[in-house]
């Protein structure tokens, strides 16, 4: 029976010996994502190159393990944490921008480019990349794909599918394919389509093609203060069927401006009850007028202040405190638990009273900071996993707010992917048939259940929940591979 | 075999609990580290040290030689700290990782060892180190320099091509100069500065004296801890900064200090006496007075400079204090200053106080990158803030092949406003 050790050594024929890490002490690192899921990988592997991953991947399909591919594991949803062990493959050493082209306004990039990254080396062209997800500083843009990243921007301009034309893709048998190319095809099946959001579950990114879209004339930027939460969720309304989209529409509560203030003084009013952060951009003489509208519409449902950012600096300034909110939440719990439910946003009153109601019957602090103009909200519930069943408790109140949000017409993700736990919640939404198509989906793609095992579906066998597996893992000792 | 007791060598100076559940692993820092954007490893990121750390403390792992090598790569720049939302001390996680390093490293114990009294017994005692420094300052000097490089290998090549290539007269803590009790505030002294950098320190004065405030250079003060605390060697920091706070407590003012390392360091004294009643408060108040040179100046003191001019931040100043645009604003007042922005410039050199000896590979990559842009930027002068950064760029600049100045900010203050004066 081949050993961890012979793997490894497999492993280091495909990808060079000091791009393999296998010491637990190591491995543990790669543990976790931003979520509370955690299992730990038997071998983590950076390729250099595309051959290198294919290498890898039909290295682990001889030896029959897992893979989770991974970016720089900021991902909300567990995406990244190898459920079922075996070898988590890293694209941190792929992250060269290899073209940008300024005439077709696109950029080819490796996967392991951060987000970020992409957006100021295309600046100077005029171009930015659209998706901008919170951790954007760090995520990369293959993660972007996996999950089919958002981020505050998409209210005008889409998510990751829609600025995605060419992926080539190292699949689940170990070769290398590409899915669309450098110009959008219309025609026949999108296999590039399925591919985005598909979790890690069906290959891995080796190469992106991604369209750039044009630096806006001109932004304008405001923060409207209001005292009650419901308050703001009306605006959102309001300001959309005045017939206006804003380039970003985001909402944050008063828990929420509290820790971003502290950790990155942002100029935030810490007493408020809740803030609507609404960025218009294009040509000055239109968002202009766009403004003083908004800002009517804001101080007709009750806003205490609407403030404008006169200079680049206290844009950015108010952008870093949106950005940085969710992580700064460490300020007041060791741990939380991230929602990402989507509501219609004719809902978001009703949803939002849900969220406050489940934080009260269970006694857990919620935070409230989300994409208010896309419906898409983020919950997060607040908790300290060493205290015993806390982590039990949150999971359920985390379930009750997904539910209501399913019941009021909504989706369990709006970007940051299913994942481990909410996959459970999938039959809410579809049925076996459904289900049973997605997973032929997977066998078309070669994955016959090793790639990114126990994600997205809620079928697959031995997944257990992740936390609970600790024990066996240890018990089984450290050349075993379960 | 996991156990449920932290498995520190050293408990009291063990990172605390605390400290360690501010970190929600979100991984914003990622990109903010230079070791994880050279090697693109999670091991060499801040979170994963950040994790090793509370493996250990969780009883999940030994400290292992592993996990030591991971920390000893970090540099200390903290840029890490200044972007994390969730105030994530990672300065001091550090510290309290390396004391347990200094406590019981598993490997390298004696390479540790001749560290720790190199630091302690050199670095720290005023007159020993000036007598090593004395023939160095000479060699720095002399014309046959130039020959001797050549001959030069390994890590005497790394230190020789990081001497500065003119070096003044040192400049000691005395109570000559302008008279403690008539003077409106401390000049910081310091160890390696006073001795290689001692040009810098009357510059210092002489901006100073122009801007109306007298600086006295306070006798009893010595070297600041720092580079001991990054070592692991907290019970001997203490010691020195009790050392700095009982010295300089008798004088009044601000406490001016132009390395940016020493700076962040004694603001800081505080949080590395909070367990040392009553020093914790004379600590406290100590910090409090801790200004870097360039918080005190208002750019509308004027001078000429002409030329470009590349600001390179020291991490200690830029990120563990939290000053970006003052120094910048300064240069750009002056007449003639062309400024220029070069990518990276908030990122580590590499020197990070003894990292470039005992980490000289990665150091070399870090240098290269800034050497890279020099090259590409070709400014005229580059200036910082920290004589060890100061030192890596002098080797920056002959391997970028460019003729530049390595200058310090007080450095180009002063010539500018004397020139101005002549002129």
């Amino acid at each position: 029976m081949p050993t961890r050790r012979d793997l490894v050594r497999a492993l280091e024929e495909a990808a060079g010996a000091k791009n393999v890490l296998w010491r637990p002490e190591d491995l543990a690192v790669y543990e976790f994502d931003g979520t509370i899921e955690r299992s730990t990988p038997h071998a983590v592997v950076l390729p250099g190159t595309t051959e290198e991953v294919a290498k890898v991947v039909r290295a682990c399909n001889r030896f029959g393990v897992p893979i989770t591919p991974r970016g720089a594991g900021t991902g909300l949803s567990g995406g990244s944490v190898p459920a079922k062990r075996g070898v988590v493959i890293g694209t941190g050493r792929m992250r060269q921008i290899i073209e940008i082209d300024k005439q077709n306004r696109l950029a080819v990039v490796e996967p392991g480019v951060p987000n970020l990254e992409l957006s100021k080396a295309a600046a100077p062209f005029g171009l930015f990349y659209a998706p901008d997800p919170s951790s954007q500083q760090a995520c990369t843009i293959g993660g972007n794909v996996a999950e089919n990243a958002g981020g505050p921007h998409c209210l005008a301009l889409g998510v990751t599918q829609n600025h995605v034309l060419g992926i080539e893709i190292v699949t689940a048998d170990g070769d290398i394919t590409w899915l669309g190319g450098r110009v959008s095809d219309s025609f026949g099946y999108d296999l590039r389509g399925i591919f985005i959001g598909s979790e890690g579950t069906l290959g891995v990114a080796t190469k992106v093609v991604v369209r750039l879209v044009p630096l806006p004339a001109s932004v304008i930027t405001l923060l409207a203060v209001f005292d009650t939460v419901q308050q703001a969720s009306e605006t959102v309304s309001t300001i959309i069927s005045a017939g206006m989209i804003p380039a970003a529409m985001e909402m944050m509560d008063r828990l929420t401006l509290q820790a971003a203030e502290a950790g990155l003084q942002c100029g935030y009013p810490p007493d408020a009850g809740a803030v609507l952060l609404v960025e218009l951009d294009g040509l000055p003489e239109v968002i202009d007028s766009q403004a003083v509208r908004v800002r009517a519409e804001c101080l007709e449902r009750g806003a205490v202040e609407v403030r404008l950012a006169s200079t680049q600096r206290e844009r950015e300034l108010l952008w870093r405190g949106r950005k940085g909110a969710i992580p700064s939440l460490g300020r007041l719990a060791p741990n939380y638990y991230i929602l990402d439910g989507v509501v219609p946003r004719s809902k978001l009153v009703d949803v939002m009273e849900v969220v406050s109601a489940v934080s009260e019957r269970y006694g857990i602090p919620i935070a409230n900071v989300f994409h208010a103009g896309d419906g898409n909200l983020h919950p997060l519930v607040l908790f300290d996993e060493r205290v015993p069943g806390a982590k039990e408790r949150v999971l359920a109140a985390g379930g009750e707010i997904m539910k209501a949000c399913v019941d009021a017409g909504g989706a369990l993700s709006g970007e940051h992917g299913i994942g481990a736990e909410k996959r459970m919640f999938m039959p809410w939404l579809y049925n076996e048939t459904d289900i049973e198509n997605m997973e032929r989906v997977r066998l078309v793609f070669g994955n016959a259940g090793q790639f990114n095992p126990c994600k997205l579906l809620p079928t697959g066998t031995g997944c257990g929940e992740m936390a609970h597996q600790a024990a066996a893992i240890r018990a089984a000792g450290p050349d075993a591979y379960v | 075999m996991a156990s449920e007791k932290p498995l520190w060598p050293l408990l009291a100076d063990a990172p605390s609990d605390a400290d360690l559940s501010r970190c929600v692993h979100c991984g914003l820092c990622l990109n903010a580290c230079p070791t994880y954007l050279i090697t693109g490893l999670e091991v060499e990121s801040p979170r994963g040290r950040i994790h090793m750390a509370k493996l250990v403390s969780d009883g999940r792992s030994e400290l292992t030689a592993s996990i030591q090598a991971h920390w000893e790569l970090c540099l200390q720049c903290r840029a890490c700290e200044a972007i994390c939302p969730s105030g994530v001390p990672y300065g001091r996680i550090q510290e309290g990782a390396r004391a347990q390093l200094d406590a019981a490293a598993p490997v390298g114990k004696n390479a540790r060892r001749i560290r720790k009294f190199v630091l302690r017994n050199v670095v720290a005692r005023p007159r020993v180190l000036a007598t090593v420094v004395a023939p160095a300052r000479w060699y720095a000097n002399t014309r046959a320099r130039g020959l001797v490089r050549r001959l030069l290998r390994g890590r005497l090549r790394v230190i020789e091509s990081q001497l500065p290539h003119r070096v003044g007269a040192p400049f000691r803590a005395t109570t000559g100069g302008t008279d403690a009790d008539r003077a409106d505030g401390v000049l910081f002294t310091g160890c390696v500065m006073g001795e290689l950098f001692g040009n810098v320190h009357r510059a210092t004065e002489r901006v100073y004296e122009r801007a109306g405030i007298r600086l006295s250079a306070a006798a009893g003060q010595g070297c600041c801890g720092a580079l001991h605390a990054h070592d692991g060697d907290l019970e001997f920091a203490r010691r020195l900064a009790r050392k700095n706070i009982a010295a300089l407590e008798r004088t009044t003012g601000p406490i001016v200090v132009n390395s940016a390392g020493c700076g962040a360091a004694m603001k800081e004294y505080g949080d590395l006496l909070a367990n040392d009643e009553p020093w914790a408060r004379r600590a406290q108040a100590f910090g409090a007075r801790v200004k870097d040179a360039s918080e005190l100046l208002s750019p509308t003191q004027g001078g000429a400079f002409a030329g470009t001019v590349a600001y390179q931040d020291a991490c200690h100043l830029v990120h563990a204090q939290r000053i970006k645009d003052g120094p910048r604003a300064l240069l750009a007042s002056l007449e003639g200053c062309e400024m220029i922005e070069t990518p990276g410039a908030d990122v580590c050199c590499g020197a990070a106080g003894i990292y470039s000896l005992v980490q000289p590979a990665m150091s070399a990559e870090l240098r290269k990158r800034k050497s890279d842009q020099f090259a590409a930027a070709m400014p005229a002068v580059i200036v910082t803030a920290n004589p060890g950064c100061h030192m890596q760029y002098e080797a920056a600049v002959r391997e970028a092949g460019i003729q530049a100045r390595v200058m310090h900010l007080m450095e180009v203050l002063d010539e500018a406003e004397s020139d101005h004066g002549a002129g």
